[in-house]
């Protein structure tokens, strides 16, 4: 029993990292229709510039992640004026093929500044655990990246739903042309939606960088986990990335947990690829609300 | 300057290439065991790319796991020549330890294919990735099979030279069926399904069929050649034995040259394989050579999407069309011929592999 409510709060913790890890590539995707290949290496390298922070000047991940928030807003609206909005028109193919040669680049110019070592991020205010009662502890590293994870869940929430700009970015997701004839500035909303999504994945690197293990290559397993759950939750949906990485984080945490022997995180991997096969299989289009691509050129 | 003497050039360069792998372990210095271990890992490679345009290049879907079957034919050699597997400790000989491997390669290869090739596009790709990671935890996984992920170790390779001729053999075959498959029916039936897959279909071609048959052929060949690489290397871990570099360059090698053309991945790796020597030459450029192939991708798929071949072809079609001005008939005879001819057509752009796309609602998106 207490095994059981220990694995179901880890799940619930890793759900946690996992939406917040998750929502820029599904945004990306339903609002450009760019499936953003490099999504693992903003990851990689949001954690790579905390372990600096941290290591150089003992800045805590918690209080270094806004400002690497703020960088890589920088960045990636400077990558979507060069790189991203010449194919944004172009056939899907052409766009994955590009964030590939991006997330080369990426990985093998961190690996020659950085090295390839394994890196562990420590910090002060994200070590030891809540003990709850006799039953299970809850790590807090764990519970800092929660927290973080629903500030911004809401926060995005209502600048989606309320704000100008908010609605906006959801217009340009639903039809393009439609946007562009009640006088949306359509390269604007593309270029403002990537800064913010890259914005978001760094800095959920930087939080998690206390939890993972952080090295050059790191990024295509997250990358493909963020596949896995947008399979599931359909295309820039908040509540529905919320869920299913919920869903995935359980699953995860539930067999690691009674898998038999020191396996254990490889057969999460295992069933976590598993279960984006028997999605792609059963339901191409997604389970809830689909994986609907944008058309490429609005037709 | 026209078609013929292109042909002409391409033909003589080529064969001179052929000479020169031919004569290069007799060239004293130049072919000592270093040199010929690293063309042989070109060779490889070469079929990789080979084996990878059959299904990214003319069939139109993106592969990017390739690497999984390399890994798999590996693995399968490495488990039945080598004595630390538990449960298969019998040290097989090698022929018939490559031949198990290409044919159990072909099966996982047909098995995942008759999963994946029902996606469309950009989907197909992320699931071989996803296929590829997964396999490469299952052997870790898989305990007593596989020592555990710790490794195997095969006996050593007697005879480098022969070794070279074997693969060199092994190659120019692959480069004759790739020109071969291209001219068949089934080959015809490949490029129709990526000009348009649901045409294709219409026009009574077994859409499915064909492409699970070219998935499992393409699997099987670089699962074959995983396995020869394993007994060349001697040693393999899933670290070393599933790597994405080898999918990046099929798919940079491909896509350099020229996709879904005959002569392009061969073109590719080599021009890739230049690059990589001369960037080594360099101690202080030795770690770049990834970060510049990257570069190098991006800018061919941004500025010169049909690679070096579209290059040398394109010079052509100008060249014609300036010359056959005065003549319709002509014009119209090597617009024919063009369009036979071009590698990628810019139909891609209707996507034609969405089967959402088959039904659009009112506003032009899928319900």
């Amino acid at each position: 029993m207490d095994t059981l409510v220990q694995a179901l709060i880890n799940g619930i913790a890793v759900g946690g990292f996992l939406t917040l890890m998750v929502l820029g590539f599904s945004i990306i995707w339903g609002v450009m229709g760019v499936i953003n290949f490099a999504h693992g290496e903003f990851i990689m390298v949001g954690a790579y510039m905390a372990w600096f922070a941290r290591s150089e000047w003992g800045v805590e991940p918690l209080y270094s992640a806004l400002p690497i928030f703020l960088i890589m807003f920088v960045v990636g609206f400077v990558l979507q004026k060069l790189v991203v909005n010449k194919v944004i028109d172009r056939p899907h193919l052409v766009s994955l093929l590009v964030m590939f040669a991006v997330s080369i680049i990426m990985s093998n110019s961190v690996k020659l500044i950085a090295g390839a070592d394994f890196r562990r991020v420590n910090s002060d205010i994200q070590r030891g655990f809540w003990e709850l009662g006799d039953i299970a502890t809850i790590p807090r590293k764990h519970t800092v990246v929660l927290v973080v994870a629903i500030i911004v869940l809401v926060a995005l929430q209502t600048f989606l739903q309320k704000t100008r700009l908010g609605k906006s970015i959801r217009a340009a997701a639903q039809n393009r042309e439609a946007a562009q004839i009640v006088g949306i500035d359509i390269k604007w909303v593309y270029a403002f939606t990537f800064a913010l999504c890259i914005g978001i994945t760094a800095m959920s690197g930087a939080l998690t960088s206390t939890i993972i293990p952080v090295f050059p290559f790191m990024g295509p397993p997250w990358a493909l986990r963020a596949f896995v759950i947008t399979a599931l939750s359909g295309l820039g949906s908040v509540k529905g990335t919320l869920g299913a990485a919920m869903f995935l984080g359980l699953l995860e945490s539930l067999v690691a947990t009674y898998a038999p022997g020191s396996s254990g995180s490889q057969l999460a991997v295992i069933t976590a690829f598993g279960l984006l096969v028997v999605t792609l299989v059963l339901r191409p289009q997604g389970l809830f609300g689909g994986l609907r691509p944008v058309d490429a050129g609005g037709h | 300057m026209n078609k013929s003497v292109f042909k002409t050039i391409g033909l003589v360069s080529a064969a001179l290439l052929v000479a020169m792998l031919f004569f290069l372990p007799m060239l004293g210095h130049y072919g000592n065991d270093s040199t010929l271990f690293t063309v042989t890992l070109l060779l490889a490679s070469v079929g990789t790319a080979i084996s990878w345009n059959l299904t990214g290049g003319f069939t139109g879907y993106v592969d990017f796991g390739h690497a999984v079957w390399w890994g798999i034919g590996a693995y399968t050699t490495g488990v039945l020549m080598s004595n630390e597997s538990e449960w298969i400790p019998q040290q097989w000989p090698l022929v018939p330890a490559l031949i198990v491997s290409m044919f159990f390669t072909a099966l996982v290869a047909n098995l995942v294919g008759r999963l994946t090739m029902r996606l469309s596009g950009p989907y197909f790709s992320i699931a071989m990735l996803g296929f590829f990671v997964f396999f490469r935890e299952v052997v870790r996984v898989a305990g007593p099979l596989t020592n555990r992920g710790i490794g195997l170790t095969i006996k050593p390779v007697i005879n480098r030279p022969l070794w070279y001729y074997i693969t060199l053999i092994f190659v120019l075959f692959l480069v004759y069926l790739s020109w071969w498959l291209r001219r068949t029916r089934f080959g015809a039936s490949l490029i129709a399904i990526r000009e348009d897959e649901i045409g294709a279909e219409m026009r009574g071609i077994d859409t499915t069929r064909n492409k699970v048959m070219v998935f499992t052929l393409s699997g099987a060949i670089t699962g074959l050649l995983g396995g020869m690489w394993a007994y060349q290397n001697t040693f393999l871990d899933p670290d070393i034995a599933f790597v994405e570099v080898r999918t990046i360059d099929a798919v940079m090698g491909t896509m350099l040259g020229g996709l879904g053309t005959v002569a392009g991945p061969i073109i590719g790796m080599v021009f890739l394989f230049v690059l990589r020597e001369l960037l080594w030459t360099q101690e202080s450029l030795l770690q770049t050579h990834l970060i510049v192939q990257g570069l190098l991708l991006g800018a061919v798929v941004l500025y010169l999407p049909k690679g070096l071949m579209g290059l040398v072809r394109g010079e052509v079609a100008f060249l014609d069309r300036f010359r056959e001005r005065s003549s319709t008939f002509d014009g119209m005879e090597s617009a024919v011929l063009e369009a036979q001819e071009s590698p990628i057509s810019d139909s891609e752009d209707e996507h034609p592999h969405d089967p959402v796309a088959l039904h659009p609602t009112w506003d032009g998106r899928t319900s």
